[in-house]
């Protein structure tokens, strides 16, 4: 994982494919909870799939911390 | 809960230390008239617990399978031998953890389906209740050299482990604090299950901690509200859900009983609390089953329906 494109792009694929979600709905901006309407149980699940894609695991308190795809870029980017 | 309920209960380390004590310097032989006293004192003092054991006798004599086990309505001597049982089990613990557990012998249905899923790194989560003997469960397990990981939602698991290590430096197993919100604590289960190990927890409780909310679902003609927390580690770690409980035979003879409840748990994010409500339901179908089979090894002296006065219908 080099970019924050292809960050990116395994994102919005794990979201459509795994969480049901329209392609387009997703912006760097797009916030988790008041756009995507994930709970806590939808986030864990989210870093879950994520570490078995990107082999980043998020740790609690960054999961916490987390509002944005883009808080979720930058996450996997900084670890990666 | 009363206050004996707890004694020799994970959890209780001054009960674990009490009973062991006994076991260790007096011998089973001693130690079971001991318990038998205990017990009994708390039979004539304790009326809610006493209460609470003939409200869940009742609800199985009311059943026709219930009724090959209790014949007759129960009433006093059926919730006295119910207390009874319960020193048995609490013997038999102590004989596990302290004592010659070689004299144990097992019969298991289930038991290589659910070990073939582990050998390739399929781990189940295993559910069991306070029926018959968890403990009984952990000794199986360590003689067919797989490590347990007994799953709590408190604090309590280092404490305990701790004990543990003081009495019984040799038993392996680990007790895991988990946090059904913390992802952490998902991976540190991921890495287990994909060990190859199986993880066990205990499903008929909300435990203190357990800060997720139950579900009711349909249990002996009532309905009980059971921890939603196991089924959602389930769903996210995508594994095996099985159903599992050790029941008394005789002197130390157990029959390991397991059930496939599902074979790779899938919770849709839309209909998530129904497809826990489901697979809930199906556990409550198993531990009912097993309750009217073995009615008196049930170790939940409490208001379990939440209704000490329960409705004419229901009885």
């Amino acid at each position: 994982m080099t970019s924050r494109d292809q960050i990116f792009q395994v994102l919005t694929d794990v979201l459509q494919k795994e969480f049901g979600f329209e392609p387009d709905s997703f912006r760097l901006e797009t916030h988790l909870v008041d756009d995507l309407d994930l709970d806590s149980i939808d986030a864990i699940d989210l870093a879950v799939r994520l570490e078995e894609r990107t082999g980043v695991s998020f740790r609690d308190e960054e999961l916490k911390a987390i509002r944005t795809l883009g808080d979720v870029v930058d996450l996997i980017d900084g670890r990666g | 809960m009363p206050p004996w309920g707890r004694i020799a209960e994970r959890g209780s380390i001054w009960g674990i230390r009490f009973t062991s004590a006994c076991y260790r310097v007096l011998g089973r032989r001693a130690t079971l008239p001991l318990v038998y006293a205990v017990v009994t004192y708390f039979f004539l003092t304790d009326a809610s617990g006493r209460r609470a054991s003939l409200a869940y006798l009742r609800r199985v004599h009311a059943t026709a399978e219930g009724r090959l086990a209790i014949p007759r309505p129960p009433g006093l001597r059926e919730s006295y031998r119910h207390y009874r049982t319960f020193a048995l089990a609490i013997v038999d613990r102590l004989a596990i953890w302290f004592g010659r557990s070689d004299q144990f012998e097992f019969e298991s249905h289930g038991l290589d389906y659910v070990d073939g899923l582990a050998e390739q790194g399929r781990g189940a989560l295993l559910l069991g209740a306070h029926l018959g003997s968890f403990d009984a469960l952990r000794l199986l397990a360590r003689r067919a050299g797989r490590a347990v990981n007994v799953l709590m939602f408190t604090a309590n698991a280092e404490h305990i482990n701790r004990v543990l290590r003081e009495f019984a430096p040799e038993i392996e197993e680990r007790m895991i604090s988990v946090d059904p919100s913390s992802v952490q604590s998902v991976f540190t289960i991921r890495e287990r299950l994909r060990r190859g190990e199986h993880v066990a927890i205990l499903a008929d409780r909300i435990e203190i901690g357990d800060r997720n909310r139950g579900l009711r679902v349909p249990f002996l003609g009532g309905r009980v509200e059971l921890p939603q927390a196991p089924i959602l580690l389930a769903g996210l770690l995508g594994c095996p859900l099985v159903s599992i409980f050790a029941l008394r035979e005789g002197p130390g003879r157990y029959r390991v009983h397991l059930d496939l409840l599902a074979e790779r748990v899938q919770l849709p994010r839309a209909d998530r609390t129904a497809a826990v409500a489901e697979l809930l339901t199906s556990y409550a179908r198993r531990l009912e089953h097993h309750c009217l089979a073995s009615p008196y090894q049930w170790f939940n002296f409490f208001d379990y329906w939440g209704d000490a006065e329960p409705s004419a219908g229901e009885v």
